[in-house]
């Protein structure tokens, strides 16, 4: 019940959301004409921040306070959330970025470096994956030797798998022992399943028809519980 | 247990669908009706006898419509019932009103008032008489006039109750008048001439639709109580007929004034009781069916329905033509124009209720087939103060907007020749506002609409029509006179010499033809200026312009790179593998990618630097294509490794020795970093990938865990692509107009900063199913009318429990839909099981992908894709709008792919002239100053833009670079954004989440992910959590992030 009620606030949330969009949509129509003006309005912008702080720090004292209801309120967060700023003064202040042009470990250039680094040339990267790859064989190579050791050293012996072409033929008496491939066995596993009869006892087709009727049944719960919830979406309502 | 097992989900459906649209008369409800009427009859009773009514009463109606007599004494009507759907139980929400039949005093008329509009005068004047009187009525909030099926000459009462009762919303009663036995049947015969106005020289002509007007009021009691005895007592009837009018409405190209109505339906029905067509037994279900096939196929129907009914007389002509006899059409206002379109619709419902999953319950019963999503072309005609409408006068035999549309119809019918399907044009003259008084000068305010269902795209994208051939004068004088200077004698490849109509366009714009053609005829006709013609065809393509050009248009190209491209890599010998297959994975290939790159002049063996304009961009698209191969030493022996990591080292190897061979013997410039190997050639930067076979083997036969663990994913989703690319492919041949949907779909998802959210292969998959299952449209045939189903499609599928399967080859079994039904409930299954496990909330199957693993895993999760949907649904709603309603000023459309900013917890925004492509930025985003005024948020950080990266190379990069150098110096696929959101997803991906646009918007919402109350404690304590993170945040983008602004700060986990 209670999640029922939880999903249904979201909704709310959802649709007052697009509501709230639509309109939002008209009122940043003029995105394009504003961008002349930005470098002004980024100045007066400033100087709201600025004396929005300096309201604040009287409701200081309120802060236990406030921040109990900011859990349960959501629209006096914002309240809340300008007392958390106001504690630091530099915080009020827009913050520069610097453009980090000399800087290499982050944004822009970190990024340029990295794709020009990534592509040193083909002969270089070749040399580099044939390191990688001799290296990386060497030490699978070094830790099957070590479990290896480790093995045999608690007295067994590792029987290997042999490579190379598979025998065909017994040694000694010279009969074909062959191996099939793969594929032919599963077709052939695949034909097989496919001639099993699975209704030869009575009680075998009475299974079948009683699994069948579960599985109708569980559908119809399912579409059931669907309706319901279709129901609660007003999805019959047909305007 | 047993019965309920037994209603299949389609009745209970349909059970609950009438217990949402039938309204339940209770007992509050019928007395707020019968005091309404009551205080309507007392307020008549009031009313003076023999008052003296003149033509004074309204003085702008009867001269408008031309009557020349109308003076009468008042009476009291003979009687006042109430009649319609209200008397038989039968109303559907939401449209609650009450018909209110007045049965006129025969004393008010003389013999001859049929002649000349004298009724019709008489009829409004007798209406406003009770209007001025029951505006005094103290239960009556107000009286305002509307008309008759938009047949403005015969205006009707409405009466609002002052009383307002919650559960019916908007309840109001209609005062109709009747003229049971007024005036003598056979001199309404439809060939009589009975508007002396109306002559060919001297020769009267008949005026059968004025007749048929008196007629309709003459019997228009006896049909009421024909359809009362009919559903008195009848459940099932009653319960068919709001499904039919359910259908009916959603449906508002024959919902009509020249259509249906509901109380036609209503007579349908009961004629089709009447001729045993529908009998007791059946289930309102049943009757649904049994009155659609009639309304369908049956010949009865096509001559009109008769009233009286007696035995039928074969008249064969058309259904709007009025048989001779005094007999009334009770659809005589159904139009030869819209009865075959009432047709069409009808079949396409028949097949929803075979085809459709779960009997088409959603296709007939829930979704809305509006005009903007039914036709393909719409077109707004302005038409308010056009007096040509109504030159020849308002009324003759038809009223003059009705002229007009069958006008403009004629017109467009005959220009478009077989382009079209069908032309709708509906002009609806009523408005609430409407006073009779004051004439009828004032309907013509909202515009005319014509709504055109192409044939298909081929025929609709047609440069050359061909009229008469010159030999045939007579017929080629007719075209030179219809289409003035744009016909042409030409001369055509089999020698033929004909007049013909030429409307070059150049790739890519083909789609305006039609457009074009419209605005030139009702121009050249109608003198209509271009002003106050809309059509609505290309308002969205500036998204997907570049510079003003649409790049698909060197598409032609690409491919023709591709295949070169291909057999130079078939023919690569000096490299340990041969290439047996190259195919294309890139939607630049299918010609479904938003912007396909364009031919870049360094990415060329040969350059010509001179010619280097100066807005070369530095950077250039790779576009992904996949090698298939056979390896020569490797072959058969197992000796790829099994490692994932290695396989992917060994591809890497194998693709340096190609690009290495290409180089030597081609002159390739070629590139690569240690996982992706690029290739320059004609402009294009190809990336290579190679798909390992034998992993490919093991995915055909999906078995289980264990062998499918040993497919490397990287294969695998390979694997995938190439199947995904060559459907898609495949299906993009198939309609040519897919191509420009989808890319309006990921443009739209792009601009709303869903770039995260879906696959692109996802919006596909989505549009190809508008295509492949169009069920209850037709395939759509344009763009705009694409784009709003796709909108439709992600807002109103029922995501939670119904899987989206596009079977894009038409090739799924009825094993595999049962497999990928199990899947799906599988799937929701561990959902419901597991809340935390929140995958595949958009469940998309297709034939190479039936668990919907490729492209909806991870995401949408289920609250992006609530997200999704509320952005989709209101994009719908406002594009609708635009495309039925609002004026031409682009601002609207521009709206649509405009996200409002301020529904973030907190925005990024960028330098936009750092974006590698900066002319793809649609609109230059800022924060609205209101945000900030009301304190809700602010400004935190402010960043300078770097100066080592430029999109475009500058002249000093020209300067003294050799070419080999100037070539170095490309970017292959360099996207900042993308490194950004990755640094920053790095930092702090369980903190937050990001909402961006990759097709190169300049904006970056971000909301916080509810995290585990203890950190955000530790991190509250410290006093500055969120500004700090932005500002981290903001440092991670340095010399790209613009501004960062906090609207909302993180809320605490519950």
């Amino acid at each position: 019940m209670n999640k029922k009620t939880s999903k249904d606030k979201a909704n709310a949330v959802c649709v007052a959301e697009a509501a709230q969009m639509t309109e939002n949509l008209v009122a940043t129509k003029q995105g394009k004409k504003k961008d002349k003006l930005s470098k002004k309005k980024r100045k007066s912008k400033e100087k709201i921040n600025a004396s929005v702080g300096i309201v604040d720090k009287p409701v200081d004292g309120n802060e236990v306070h406030l921040q109990e209801k900011f859990r349960k309120d959501r629209k006096r967060k914002s309240k809340g959330q300008l007392l958390e700023t106001s504690k630091g003064a530099n915080q009020d202040e827009v913050y520069e970025i610097p453009s980090g042009d000399d800087d290499c470990s982050k944004g822009m250039k970190k990024w340029l470096t990295d794709y020009h680094r990534s592509r040193p040339g083909l002969k270089v990267l070749q040399q580099r994956i044939d390191e990688f790859i001799i290296e990386q064989e060497a030490k699978l190579e070094r830790e099957r030797k070590e479990k290896e050791a480790r093995l045999t050293e608690g007295g067994w012996i590792l029987v290997e798998h042999h490579k190379g072409r598979k025998k065909t033929t017994d040694t000694e008496s010279g009969t074909t022992v062959g191996s099939v491939s793969q594929t032919a066995v599963e077709e052939k596993l695949a034909k097989k399943k496919s001639k099993e009869v699975f209704d030869f006892y009575r009680f075998q087709k009475r299974e079948a028809q009683r699994s069948e009727l579960m599985i109708l049944q569980s559908k119809f719960e399912q579409d059931k519980k669907r309706i319901q919830q279709l129901r609660a979406a007003r999805k019959f309502r047909p305007y | 247990m047993e019965t309920e097992t037994c209603i299949d989900s389609m009745d209970f459906r349909v059970q609950e669908l009438l217990k949402e649209a039938r309204l339940e008369c209770s007992s509050a409800l019928t007395k707020l009706v019968d005091d309404t009427v009551s205080a309507i009859k007392s307020a008549i009773d009031k009313i003076p006898e023999d008052l003296q009514v003149t033509a004074d009463w309204a003085p702008g109606f009867v001269r408008d419509i031309g009557a020349d007599k109308a003076e009468f004494k008042f009476k009291k009507p003979k009687s006042i019932e109430i009649g319609g759907s209200y008397s038989i139980g039968c109303i559907a929400k939401p449209d609650v009103n009450v018909d209110l039949l007045l049965r006129l005093p025969k004393e008010c008329f003389h013999e001859k008032d049929y002649l000349n509009y004298r009724y019709h005068a008489k009829r409004c004047l007798y209406l406003c008489v009770i209007k001025k009187h029951l505006k005094s009525s103290s239960s009556i909030q107000k009286v305002e006039w509307s008309a008759l099926q938009n047949e403005a000459r015969k205006p009707v009462l409405v009466v609002y109750p002052a009383a307002n009762l919650g559960e019916v919303p908007g309840l109001f009663i209609r005062i109709i008048p009747t003229a049971t036995s007024l005036f003598d049947l056979s001199k309404l015969n439809m060939k009589r001439n009975n508007v002396r106005a109306l002559n060919a020289g001297d020769d009267p002509q008949p005026t059968p639709i004025y007749n048929c007007s008196i007629l309709e009021d003459m019997y228009l009691e006896e049909k009421s109580n024909f359809v009362k005895k009919t559903f008195s007592g009848w459940k099932e009837l009653g319960e068919a007929l709001i499904l039919l009018k359910v259908w009916a409405r959603l449906r508002s190209s024959i919902y009509v004034h020249d259509c249906l109505n509901g109380f036609l339906i209503s007579i349908i029905v009961s004629y089709l009781v009447a001729k045993n067509k529908i009998n007791r037994d059946m289930m309102p279900m049943g009757i649904f069916r049994a009155t659609l096939k009639f309304i369908e196929t049956h010949p009865l129907w096509k001559h009109g329905l008769y009233f009286p009914m007696s035995d039928q007389n074969a008249s064969s002509k058309g259904n709007e033509q009025l048989n001779s006899s005094t007999r009334f059409n009770v659809a005589f206002r159904i139009s030869s124009v819209a009865y075959p379109e009432l047709q069409d619709e009808v079949a396409l419902t028949l097949r929803c209720l075979e085809k459709c999953r779960d009997g088409g319950f959603e296709e007939i019963f829930t979704t809305k087939i509006d005009n903007a999503a039914k036709y393909d072309y719409c077109v707004r005609l302005n038409l308010k103060g056009n007096s040509e409408v109504y030159s020849l006068g308002f009324c003759l035999d038809e009223e003059c907007w009705r002229v007009y549309e069958q006008d403009v119809h004629s017109l467009l019918n005959q220009g478009l020749t077989d382009r079209a399907k069908f032309i709708r044009v509906i002009w609806r003259n009523t408005y609430s506002d409407f006073n009779v008084e004051n004439g009828l000068s004032a309907l013509d305010s909202e515009p005319l609409f014509v709504g055109i269902s192409v044939s298909s795209v081929e025929k609709a994208f047609r440069v050359v029509d061909i009229g008469p051939n010159a030999e045939k004068k007579d017929e080629a004088l007719m075209f030179r006179k219809f289409w003035g200077e744009k016909a042409e004698l030409r001369r055509f490849q089999d020698g033929k010499i004909a007049e013909s109509t030429v409307w070059e366009s150049k790739q890519g714009t083909r789609h305006l033809i039609l457009k074009r053609i419209i605005e030139f005829l009702l121009g050249r006709h109608l003198s209509l200026s271009k002003k106050d013609i809309v059509p609505v065809v290309d308002q969205l393509d500036f998204c997907l312009l570049h510079d003003g050009k649409d790049l698909v248009s060197h598409s032609v190209k690409l491919l023709g790179t591709f295949e070169e491209l291909s057999k130079r890599l078939r023919s690569i010998e000096d490299v340990p593998l041969k290439i047996s297959s190259v195919q294309p994975l890139d939607s630049a290939f299918r010609f479904t990618s938003v912007f396909p790159p364009e031919p870049h002049p360094l990415a060329n063996k040969k350059v010509d630097v001179a010619r280097l304009h100066n807005l070369t961009p530095f950077c250039v698209q790779s576009l992904e294509v996949m090698i298939q191969a056979c390896y020569y030493f490797l072959e058969g022996s197992g000796n790829w490794p099994m490692d994932d990591v290695l396989i992917e080292k060994t591809k890497s190897v194998f693709l340096l020795k190609i690009a290495e061979s290409l180089q030597d013997n081609w002159g390739i410039t070629c590139t690569a970093t240690e996982e992706d190997v690029d290739v320059f050639m004609d402009g294009y930067a190809f990336r290579l990938r190679i798909l390992h076979e034998r992993g490919l083997s093991l995915v055909n036969n999906e078995i289980g865990g264990d062998q499918m663990k040993r497919v490397s994913s990287a294969d695998k989703m390979l694997f995938v692509r190439s199947q995904h690319a060559s459907m898609i492919n495949g299906l993009q041949f198939r309609y040519p107009i897919f191509g420009p949907v989808v890319r309006l779909a990921k443009r739209w998802l792009a601009s709303h900063l869903f770039s995260a959210c879906l696959a692109e292969e996802a919006a596909e998959l989505l549009v190809a199913y508008l295509f492949l299952k169009p069920l209850p449209f037709n395939v759509p045939c344009s763009r705009i009318t694409g784009f709003l189903r796709f909108l439709r499609l992600l807002a109103e599928h029922d995501w939670a429990f119904s899987p989206l399967v596009v079977d894009i080859n038409g090739d799924l079994s009825q094993n595999d839909e049962k497999e990928i039904d199990d899947n799906f409930t599988q799937n929701r299954k561990a959902y419901e099981e597991n809340t935390q496990n929140e995958s595949k909330a958009m469940f998309l199957a297709t034939a190479y992908d039936k668990a919907s693993e490729a492209w909806t895993r991870c995401s949408p999760n289920p609250l992006e894709l609530k997200r999704l949907a509320a952005y989709a649904r209101s994009s719908a709603s406002l594009l609708t709008k635009l495309i039925l309603q609002n004026q031409t000023d682009s601002r609207g459309w521009e709206c649509l792919l405009r996200t409002p900013l301020s529904l973030y917890d907190a925005v990024i925004l960028l330098h936009g002239d750092r974006l590698p492509y900066p002319k793809r930025l649609l609109f230059t985003s800022e924060l609205d100053q209101g945000i900030f005024l009301g304190g809700k948020g602010r400004h935190v950080a402010h960043g300078n833009a770097s100066t080592c990266f430029h999109p475009f190379l500058l002249p000093s990069d020209m300067k003294g670079s050799s070419l080999e150098q100037l070539k170095t110096k490309l970017m292959v696929n360099f996207d900042p954004l993308r490194c950004f959101v990755g640094d920053v997803e790095k930092g702090f991906s369980n903190r937050l989440k990001l909402w961006y646009d990759s097709l190169g918007g300049d904006a970056i919402g971000l909301t916080w992910e509810r995290s585990k109350k203890r950190e955000r404690e530790e991190e509250e304590t410290s006093g500055k959590y969120p500004v700090d993170l932005l500002r981290n945040i903001g440092e991670l983008g340095k010399g790209f992030v613009r501004d960062v602004y906090l609207l909302k700060a993180p809320r605490f986990s519950s």
